[in-house]
Order: structure tokens, then C-alpha cells, then sequence
């Protein structure tokens, strides 16, 4: 029963972190690409525009609910809840520091690769239940996207676990701490690998350059259509979380997680998700939207190639040379 | 079987997979019936998790309910059209399932009953380190058998795949003519 305790004290002080850090991460956004596109960004509640996010779930929260008359009420209804609760699951696995982790599995890589290919059906659901056009068209593209990069991603995220020898999270981020940062060295294993994985994670994820699911220029706002008010709200939120959280995988396991010059602590873990996010959001606000078969044709003629060839790559290190 | 027994883990997951599995064979619409298929499919790894086997759970996830709800969900969307998604619950021939269906209690109930009616300890925990050890010492010619077969089968899907697209097309096989990106 301890455990029990312990796991929820913390899983509860993870999830209320990551929560309050997106606050910092919108603001981050808003007033980056402001000053990508020579606007000033938020400035009206507050002069440095922090408080905008708040006023805005504020505001959310008062908005009429609209539920189509339709629409699969049930599945309508849920998505947005499970979509959510599926972004925050893969924290679970991931160590912020030495001691501050939800659950330590021993199969923590095949748990996030799991978690992230169950974080689909939701945004199915979503589609679906909503019953409009736009929604369904979204929800098929995010199925056949997900589906697809589902494959590079589990390549990608082979290498660190053989070249530490285990899947468990943490135990990845000794074996960095003792050898090299993954993109340090071997930096030809580990450069390419992360890119791999933070392309797939990008796309199983759905944002830009990969978010022809919710195309607003052919699709309306995709699976998000019909939703309004604190639904909506959730959704955008769950943007933001797998964001964050797929930064804080991806620094696990490929930039030495919480270990770092001056010692390991939970700062480097931040900085390092900081880094990643705003690397994201940079993407995000310089590149265009890919075509839908432009997509697949990148995932199954060059990413997932590449990715095999990594692999084999990476066993013959670990054989020959390591 | 005594009061001591009673594990309210292992009663909740039960409960889900029961109800989930009715709720599979009696939603009257497909999408739905995946849905629930899907939530069946995570009790069942939820009870892998607690017989020590997390390599098993989370594999049963991750193909199970990422890959094949999936796919079977988008097998309904582009086979059937948007507005005939409502099916029928089986109803063709109550007499012959009632009869399999009683003759499978049966059988199960009478191995239930000889067995020892308690919940037998839970095996020690096997890290996956050991079991791919296991894997691929003692079982790799089964381990791989079951790749060739697999590959047989991808195989397989691709030459059903192709073969429709020389049914169909006058001039010969279509080329699929993507767009070339640079990544």
C-alpha cells in the first residue's frame, strides 16, 4: 500500500508541475511567435501578457457548452477527458530526477510507445462521435498518420534502449550519465536517432509540420469542429501536454536526462524540456503544412528505411564495437 | 474461497473485461463495438500487469490495442458507408449459440471446480532482459518460425494488394506516383 501512496503523492505533484508549466509554456509561445512575425503578442491583461492564458481558461469556462444534435453524445463527451488523460499517462515513466518519477517500469519504453498508441483512439473518438464531415476527415487522417509513424518512432527509440541495454527510463539516463550523452556519442547513432524520434513524435502527435488532422485551410478546425467552450479548451491543452511530455521522453533518452555538467538535478530535466519545446515551437511557427500523401510518402520511403538501418547500425556498435 | 481471498484489483479489472466484452457482441453500432473491443483488449493487459508479466502488458497494448483496434477501425470506416454503420446484433441462429455457448460454461465451470479454488501466488518477476535471454536461447526456433510466418504474411497483404490493382486498372499495373519530398 505504500507504494500506492508514494506513486500517487508523486504522480499528483508531476501532473500538477507539468500543468502549471504550461502556463509558462503558452506564454512562451504567444510572445515567440509575436516576435517571429513582428507583432507584439499579449499585452492588454498585463503588461508582460502572463496572465493571458488564465483569463483565457477563464473565459473558456464560462463559454455555453454546445453539444451537436447528433453527435455520439457518449464518445462526444469523452474524448477530450481521455484524450488528455493519455497525454499525461506517458509522464508516468519519464525521471525528472533521480527521485522524482511517477513509476519506474521496467518496460518504460514499450509503456511510453504503448501509451502513445492508444492516445489515438481518443482523437478518433473525437472525430467520430462529433459527426460532421471535417471531424471524420480529421480523425481518419490522424488514424492512418498514427498508424504509420507508429513505426519510425519504435525504431527510433530502439537505439537508446540497446545501446543501454534496458528498457527502463531511467536506467537509460545512468548509462548516459557513465558513457556519453546519446547525441554526444556515438553522436552517428544517437544525432540521427533523435531526429527520427522527434520527427515521429511530432507527427504521432499531430502538430506542424504534421498537422493535417486539424488543417484549418481544407478541414475547418479538423476533429476539433464542433467542440466549444472548456472541450475545446482540453483539446488545445492536450496539444500543449504532449508537447512538453514527448520533450521531457525525448530528453530522456537521448539528452542525458536529468544528468548534467555540475552535477544531475531536476533543473537540467527543465532546461532540457524548455530547450525542446521552444525548438518545437520554432518548427512550428517557420514550416508549412505537408500533404497528406507527402506524409506518408516521407514516413514509409525515409524515415522508416532510415530507421531500420539505424537499428542494424546500432546492433553492430553494440556487438563490434562497444 | 474465504473473505482473505477477495482481491478488489483483480474483481475490478474482471468486472471491466465482463461488461466490455457484453457490451462488444451487443452494440448495436460498429464503432462502438471497437471501442469497447479496445477496452476489453487493456483489462486483459491490465491483468497481465498484475500477474508480473509487464513485458506481456505492454505489448498487449501497444498491438493490440494501438495496432489492431486501429486498423480494424478504419477497416469499418472505408468498407462501410457512413449512414449503415448500425449492425444487427447477431440474432441468425439463437438455439445453435445457446447451445455452444452452454456447453462452453459447462466445460469451463468443471475445470473451475476441480482446480484448486485458490488465487495462486503470482510468479516471480522476470525482467525482459531475462526473457529475451529465454527467447532467443531456448525458444529461438519457435521465436523464429513465427517471424517467418509473420513475414509470410506481409508478404502476403502485399501481393493481394497488388494483384487488385492489376484487376482494375486497363493499361496494367497502377504505379503510385508520390510526390517526392526531401526530408
Amino acid at each position: 500500500m505504500n507504494e500506492f501512496v508514494r506513486g500517487g503523492l508523486y504522480g499528483g505533484g508531476i501532473i500538477v508541475g507539468i500543468m502549471s508549466s504550461l502556463l509558462f509554456v503558452l506564454w512562451a509561445e504567444r510572445k515567440m511567435a509575436a516576435r517571429m512575425q513582428s507583432r507584439i503578442g499579449p499585452n492588454i491583461i498585463d503588461p508582460t501578457g502572463f496572465l493571458q492564458a488564465m483569463s483565457d481558461v477563464l473565459k473558456l469556462l464560462q463559454k455555453e457548452d454546445i453539444i451537436p444534435e447528433k453527435a455520439d453524445r457518449a464518445l462526444f463527451n469523452l474524448a477530450p477527458v481521455f484524450g488528455a488523460a493519455a497525454a499525461l499517462a506517458v509522464a508516468a515513466v519519464v525521471p525528472f530526477s533521480a527521485s522524482i518519477v511517477g513509476a519506474d517500469l521496467d518496460v518504460g519504453v514499450l509503456y511510453l510507445l504503448a501509451v502513445g498508441a492508444v492516445s489515438v483512439l481518443p482523437v478518433f473518438a473525437a472525430g467520430w462521435g462529433s459527426n460532421n464531415k471535417f471531424a471524420l476527415l480529421g480523425a481518419m487522417r490522424a488514424i492512418a498518420q498514427s498508424v504509420s509513424y507508429e513505426v519510425p518512432l519504435v525504431l527510433a527509440a530502439l537505439v537508446p534502449v540497446m545501446l543501454a541495454g534496458s528498457m527502463k527510463v531511467s536506467d537509460i539516463v545512468a548509462w548516459q550519465a557513465s558513457h556519453h550523452w546519446l547525441v554526444v556519442w556515438p553522436f552517428f547513432l544517437g544525432v540521427p536517432a533523435f531526429v527520427l524520434f522527434m520527427l515521429a513524435m511530432l507527427a504521432e502527435s499531430n502538430r506542424i509540420p504534421f498537422d493535417i488532422p486539424e488543417a484549418e485551410s481544407e478541414l475547418v478546425a479538423g476533429i476539433t469542429t464542433e467542440y466549444s467552450g472548456m472541450k475545446f479548451g482540453l483539446f488545445y491543452m492536450t496539444e500543449y501536454l504532449h508537447t512538453v511530455i514527448a520533450s521531457a521522453v525525448a530528453a530522456s533518452l537521448f539528452l542525458g536526462g536529468f544528468d548534467g555538467p555540475g552535477g544531475p538535478g531536476i533543473w537540467w530535466m527543465v532546461i532540457k524540456t524548455f530547450v525542446l519545446v521552444v525548438a518545437i515551437y520554432w518548427l512550428r511557427w517557420s514550416l508549412l503544412r505537408f500533404r497528406s500523401d507527402q506524409l506518408m510518402a516521407l514516413c514509409w520511403r525515409w524515415l522508416v528505411p532510415s530507421g531500420v538501418v539505424l537499428v542494424v547500425a546500432t546492433a553492430l556498435w553494440v556487438v563490434f564495437a562497444a | 474461497m474465504t473473505w482473505a481471498d477477495f482481491d478488489p484489483g483483480f474483481t475490478l479489472i474482471s468486472l471491466i473485461v465482463v461488461v466490455s466484452a457484453f457490451f462488444v457482441v451487443r452494440a448495436q453500432n460498429m464503432i462502438h463495438a471497437v471501442l469497447w473491443l479496445g477496452l476489453t483488449l487493456l483489462g486483459t493487459a491490465a491483468f497481465y500487469a498484475r500477474l508480473n508479466a509487464p513485458f506481456l502488458a505492454g505489448v498487449q497494448v501497444l498491438t493490440y490495442v494501438g495496432g489492431i483496434v486501429t486498423l480494424m477501425i478504419f477497416g469499418v470506416m472505408v468498407t462501410r458507408r457512413h449512414e449503415s454503420l448500425e449492425a444487427e446484433a447477431a440474432t441468425v441462429a439463437p438455439e445453435r449459440g445457446l447451445i455452444f455457448a452452454s456447453a462452453i460454461f459447462v466445460m469451463l465451470s468443471v475445470v473451475m471446480w476441480r482446480s484448486a479454488a485458490t488465487i495462486p501466488s503470482p510468479a516471480p518477476v522476470a525482467s525482459s532482459a531475462d526473457l529475451a535471454r529465454v527467447l532467443l536461447n531456448e525458444y529461438l526456433i519457435a521465436f523464429e518460425a513465427l517471424s517467418l510466418l509473420l513475414l509470410a504474411a506481409i508478404v502476403g497483404a502485399v501481393v493481394l494488394a497488388r494483384r487488385r490493382d492489376l484487376e482494375t486498372s486497363p493499361q496494367g499495373p497502377v504505379v503510385p506516383q508520390a510526390t517526392e519530398v526531401q526530408p
